[in-house]
């Protein structure tokens, strides 16, 4: 899986976003008349919000070729903005989590203010045209959210740190292996240091 | 399952959210999930100098997956309990 934003161009003959059905995606919520804004680059305006059972999806309603998408895995958080010191007009803010570096800003082509890397791009607003629509928005990100918990968080989380019965026959073969011998360790241990304080003897009498 | 139980019986309480980005956030905690995603409701970004934008955000939704601290109001603390849970943990169930 990659994560962070990314270029989506899948759509219908209609228009609307081609979702992987084949593989279970489903669409939970459509939404049109969403702006979006990516870190401080403008807003761009007239798109169409579809929010599947995998991913989130951003089509221009304007030009046929514009659109983007980003995976529930690599939403960090989302919230509800509303305050007018965080950002103008009340919004969905959204944290994706990047593979990019912290500090790291040359998605910024200055000269052109054009997006170079969407992979790098950490933080998104989505805003819709009529701000009672936040509230849904929120909860169907959070159902959404919830059906995408980390692949290698296995449900239930019994780790057991036993891969295969091979593994088991070895462990108990050894354990029984282990206590049998033990006595035997301890004479042979006790042994060996009488056989090492000998040995540093007949070194340390030599001439 | 421990810390899940442990995290609803915090519900209705202000907590603070550390990521694992550093971002800190702090709210009063709504709800949490078997995956330990975070509901906080109320909220206010911690270290407001280095994060402006995120002055204040009326719900968040956080990944539990991203989060790297959790912090507690003392009182909400029941050593007792987490012995108890812990060591029934420890026994596998």
């Amino acid at each position: 899986m990659v994560l962070g934003l990314r270029n989506f161009t899948d759509r219908t003959q209609t228009g609307e976003a081609l979702l992987d059905t084949e593989n279970g995606e489903e669409l939970m919520h459509v939404q049109s008349g969403i702006d979006i804004v990516f870190n401080t680059f403008p807003r761009q305006s007239h798109g169409t919000l579809y929010i599947s059972t995998k991913q989130v999806i951003w089509l221009s309603d304007v030009e046929k070729d514009k659109g983007y998408a980003v995976d529930f895995l690599s939403i960090s958080l989302h919230a509800i903005s509303t305050a007018p010191d965080s950002y103008p007009v009340p919004c969905l803010y959204v944290q994706i989590e990047t593979e990019a570096d912290e500090d790291d800003s040359d998605y910024l082509d200055s000269a052109s203010n054009a997006i170079q890397n969407l992979s790098k791009i950490r933080e998104m607003r989505l805003i819709p045209s009529d701000p009672t629509q936040l509230d849904t928005l929120f909860q169907v990100f959070c159902e959404c959210a919830g059906l995408n918990p980390e692949p290698n968080d296995e449900e239930g989380e019994e780790h057991d740190w036993i891969f295969n019965t091979d593994q088991i026959e070895d462990e108990e073969a050894e354990e029984e292996g282990y206590n049998s011998h033990n006595p035997a360790n301890s004479l042979g241990q006790s042994n060996g240091n009488h056989d090492l304080a000998r040995s540093v003897l007949e070194v340390g009498s030599l001439p | 399952m421990l810390f899940f139980s442990y995290f609803k019986d915090l519900v209705g309480r202000e907590v603070t959210v550390e990521l694992k980005n550093d971002l800190a956030i702090r709210g009063t905690l709504h709800s949490v999930d078997q995956y330990l995603n975070i509901k906080l409701e109320n909220t206010r970004v911690v270290d407001q100098d280095k994060y402006p934008h995120m002055l204040s955000v009326r719900n968040c939704f956080i990944r539990g997956s991203v989060v790297r601290y959790v912090q507690l109001p003392p009182e909400g603390v029941d050593i007792e309990i987490l012995h108890d849970a812990t060591r029934r943990e420890a026994r596998g169930g």
